[in-house]
């Protein structure tokens, strides 16, 4: 079970850090295809590189962060990379700490599954709706629905996690670590 | 305030003061919102997909952090570090001032404090502890002090967050961020003079001035990364978007092919703690784009304008008045949050007070950075006791002198709308 743990995450992890390096490249080729149209030798040159061939890219974009932030919440952020409101959480004593985290726990796995299917009814007119510009990439069977399905492994994946830390922490209780703060996001 | 809100508003406090992660709090509570107005929960999901899949600045985010951890894991900040030294390190309280130099210079890279805090500070922390010259407290508070000017320059993390709440033009903000934040360096090297000098504090032995081109030309390649940004914004070869990119791969080129400090391994590594920052910071960018559809269909944003105009409110006042307030929330509250939530309450008001938005936008960026550094609750004296184990009493203890200046330059870009708005209306903005 437990190297069956460390691989999946070491899974997940490579999966988070593809579409990252996918992110990256794209906006690279984005660049590089506007420059190339308006130097006549290279247009010429290199015939791929018709900006008609990339209309595709800022959606990818678009479609890849979106994927990226729910797949890695989903498997690959812990619950200390979080930004989080910490302050009472660390000064109570360690029995009333366990019984906040197995409350939070609780109200994430609870209220997450609750919203699934209402969410996945909100998305079922997607179904019909194609992506703007997807299809030249991955053929037109590519609706929006697609995309957005993300949202719905997220809702199931991170209830399940939850629950299980809740009844971890109901075992084990919390461990006395604080959360490591965001190391280099927003601020 | 109706009792939805009253009760979406309780939900969140109650869920966020227990501990539950601020993203996952504010999904919860906009789901109590729907439940008991009597709309399907359903809708925070779709309003959040929604709203991500169209907000194309925000792809910004997740390529600056790529750059920055890039730049703190090759050794470009060792290479800028020698060059502060052999600039500025001959002077009465040298190391300070190689400290706020070397931010000034950082933060034209990277667009994040806590990466300029964890990265090129934990270095410059080591030299001036090593032989005794600095009181570890010292070093560590003015290494957090300088670190706040990193998202102040362009390129900025918080910038391009305030840019998609308002609405406002990022070239523009970020071109409004550079005289602040010089501004900022001036001050803090001011007061780390004023106080080697009262404390004595040792002079560093000299380095000599011939070897100063070979100091400039080892860095020169790093000391190029901000023009080439400032070049792709404003010259109109790139968006600031893609500008990110751009330095990502600059960044990843010096590392790896120039410098030759980066593997394979480190890189694959980079990207994997880059989509995990990106994934926590996106879920909480997420949720504020939920909270803040919540806060627009109550209409409070303009209630609260309208509040504010009929109590005859000077402009100059409400902006104190905010800035107050954001001071105090920034002593226990994230600065994403409060741009993200608080801030888009004031943009009516603003509005209607006819204040300009990239001045309120830079002076209120400023602000959240001076919060990362307010006790009790400052993410980047945290960050510094966390990297270097320097005990949080002994930074807070010399971290008040450092913070005084700051609110003094705060309150100058406040009081003179042209140390932000000079350089913004140079390159042709109207406001």
């Amino acid at each position: 079970m437990k190297t069956f743990i460390k691989w999946f995450s070491r899974g997940t992890e490579f999966v988070a850090a593809m579409m990252m390096a996918a992110m990256f490249a794209t906006f690279i080729l984005q660049v590089v295809v506007r420059y190339s149209a308006r130097t006549p030798a290279i247009a010429e040159a290199l015939p791929f590189l018709d900006p008609g061939n990339f209309g595709w890219t800022l959606e990818f974009c678009l479609a890849i962060w979106v994927w990226m932030i729910f797949w890695g919440n989903s498997f690959v952020v812990r619950d200390q990379d979080h930004v989080t409101f910490d302050i009472i959480f660390l000064r109570v004593r360690p029995e009333i700490r366990k019984w906040l985290a197995i409350i939070s726990a609780l109200a994430i796995t609870v209220g997450l599954l609750l919203s699934l299917e209402p969410t996945w009814g909100k998305f079922y007119i997607l179904r019909l709706k194609s992506t703007a510009t997807l299809s030249q990439l991955f053929g037109s069977g590519t609706k929006m629905r697609d995309i957005y399905s993300i949202y719905a492994l997220f809702l199931i994946a991170v209830s399940l996690r939850y629950a299980w830390r809740a009844v971890q922490a109901y075992r084990k209780g919390v461990e006395d670590e604080g959360h490591h703060h965001l190391k280099v996001t927003d601020e | 305030m109706t009792l939805e809100f009253t009760l979406c508003l309780l939900a969140l406090f109650l869920l966020a003061g227990i501990g539950t992660p601020i993203a996952y709090s504010i999904i919860l509570s906009s789901l109590v919102y729907l439940a008991v107005a009597g709309d399907s929960i359903g809708i925070a999901g779709k309003t959040l997909m929604d709203g991500l899949y169209q907000s194309f600045i925000l792809l910004a985010v997740p390529l600056f952090i790529v750059a920055a951890n890039i730049m703190n894991a090759g050794t470009i900040s060792d290479r800028l570090l020698q060059f502060c030294v052999a600039v500025v390190g001959r002077f009465r309280g040298g190391l300070g001032h190689v400290n706020v130099v070397a931010s000034l210079i950082f933060s034209g890279m990277s667009g994040s404090a806590v990466a300029d805090a964890a990265g090129i500070g934990k270095i410059i922390i080591e030299m001036m502890t090593k032989e005794n010259h600095y009181p570890r407290g010292y070093a560590a508070a003015i290494t957090a002090a300088s670190a706040t000017i990193g998202p102040i320059i362009p390129p900025s993390i918080p910038m391009v967050l305030y840019a998609l709440v308002s609405n406002t033009s990022i070239g523009y903000l970020f071109l409004g961020g550079i005289i602040p934040g010089i501004v900022m360096g001036i001050v803090l090297m001011f007061m780390n003079y004023v106080i080697s000098s009262r404390r004595g504090y040792a002079l560093e032995e000299a380095v000599p001035l011939r070897e100063l081109p070979k100091h400039t030309a080892n860095a020169f390649p790093a000391l190029l990364m901000p023009a080439i940004l400032l070049y792709g914004i404003y010259g109109g070869v790139t968006t600031p978007t893609e500008a990110a990119a751009v330095a990502a791969l600059y960044a990843l080129i010096l590392a790896a092919v120039f410098y030759r400090a980066l593997k394979l391994r480190a890189f694959y590594d980079i990207l994997v703690e880059s989509a995990r920052s990106s994934a926590a910071v996106g879920l909480v960018i997420g949720g504020a784009l939920i909270l803040n559809y919540i806060v627009a269909s109550e209409n409070i944003p303009n209630m609260m304008a309208d509040a504010l105009v009929g109590l005859d409110v000077s402009p100059i006042v409400f902006f104190l008045g905010v800035n107050l307030l954001l001071l105090l929330l920034g002593c226990v509250l994230d600065a994403t949050t409060i741009i993200l939530v608080i801030i888009p309450l004031f943009l009516p008001t603003c509005r209607e007070l006819g204040i300009d938005l990239v001045h309120f936008g830079v002076v209120a960026v400023v602000n959240c950075m001076i919060g990362l550094i307010t006790p009790p609750y400052g993410i980047l004296l945290f960050v510094i006791n966390a990297v270097t184990r320097i005990p949080l009493g002994e930074i807070i203890g010399e971290i008040w002198a450092f913070l005084a200046v700051l609110v003094v330059a705060l309150l100058m870009m406040i009081f003179i709308p042209d140390i932000v708005l000079f350089l913004p209306r140079l390159m042709g903005y109207e406001g």
